[in-house]
């Protein structure tokens, strides 16, 4: 591992930490658990396409951890654990079929998998089956802001290859 | 795979998800509230036979303290010390199927049709 991959790879978790701070700090849209914009998936979709699944991998993880720190609920940490993982195991699988165009598809998924992947947390730790009536209105958000993060990642992407960065 | 192949998909996933919604929006609740803490049923109070509003404190081991306001034909909690208030800001329910959840106090209030509760629907025998 090259000192500049090292840096790049802490800058654009700095950057995912950054985005999820000030995303925590916007009031709830709803009164729904785990209704989110997740702003924070830009990095992760767009490393992921860009860079390959390892450094998307750590800088995920090196996101959520220090989320869970610096927002002092660790209780919360299950939840971003299970719904990130879900997350970039769906965005990795759907990276073999989809093109350059379609990674707002990536971003759609992606959310309904992190979605699921916290209903499934909640249902671990509540032991109770309850949470799931929040499955509809979770995977219907899910769409809309998995369709605008994927998007954000999506030009991202393309701007960057052009001007030959990364 | 082309793109409309997966819009095909989402639209399928979208519109299932409206389904549900209208299901269970559709779908009457009960009418007894049952307080769930940690997955067991702590306290079952029948809304439809509330007289005077009352409020009860729900507290957990890890000192999360949910205060739950009852009221005829209705409950909310009123208050909790914990971070995100997502439970309070639920605000008053009287029907319909979904959940007032405080995550971080494991709690779950349920509109239901009969008591939860510990001894209340209890068997009167197991055999076997």
């Amino acid at each position: 591992m090259t000192t500049k991959r090292i840096t790049r790879d802490a800058l654009l978790t700095a950057i995912a930490l950054t985005i999820f701070m000030v995303e925590a700090q916007l009031p709830a849209l709803a009164p729904v658990p785990g209704m989110k914009l997740g702003l924070a998936n830009i990095v992760t979709v767009w490393a992921l396409f860009t860079l390959g699944p390892l450094d998307a991998l750590m800088i995920l993880l090196g996101r959520i951890l220090l989320g869970a720190v610096f927002a002092g609920q660790l209780m919360a940490l299950i939840y971003s654990l299970a719904g990130g993982l879900l997350c970039f195991l769906v965005t990795l699988l759907l990276r073999r079929v989809l093109t350059a165009r379609q990674i707002f598809i990536a971003g759609i998924f992606g959310a309904m998998a992190h979605n699921t992947g916290q209903l499934i947390a909640a249902t671990l730790v509540l032991k109770s089956l309850a949470v799931w009536y929040y499955c509809p209105l979770l995977l219907l958000s899910g769409i809309v802001t998995g369709a605008f993060t994927g998007l954000a990642a999506q030009y991202l992407h393309a701007r960057l290859a052009k001007s030959g960065s990364s | 795979m082309k793109t409309k192949h997966f819009l095909a998909v989402i639209a399928l996933i979208a519109l299932a998800c409206l389904g549900a919604l209208i299901v269970l929006r559709l779908r009457s609740a009960g009418v007894i509230a049952n307080i769930y803490q940690d997955g067991t049923c702590i306290r079952s109070v029948d809304l439809s036979k509330v007289a005077a509003p009352e409020t009860f404190t729900v507290t957990d081991k890890n000192g999360h303290e949910n205060v739950v306001s009852v009221e005829p034909g209705r409950i909310c909690v009123a208050r909790a010390n914990c971070p995100d208030q997502v439970c309070v800001h639920e605000g008053w329910v009287s029907g319909g199927t979904r959940p007032i959840v405080c995550l971080p106090a494991k709690l779950v209030i349920r509109l239901e049709d009969k008591s939860a509760a510990p001894g209340a629907d209890a068997p009167d025998a197991v055999v076997g």
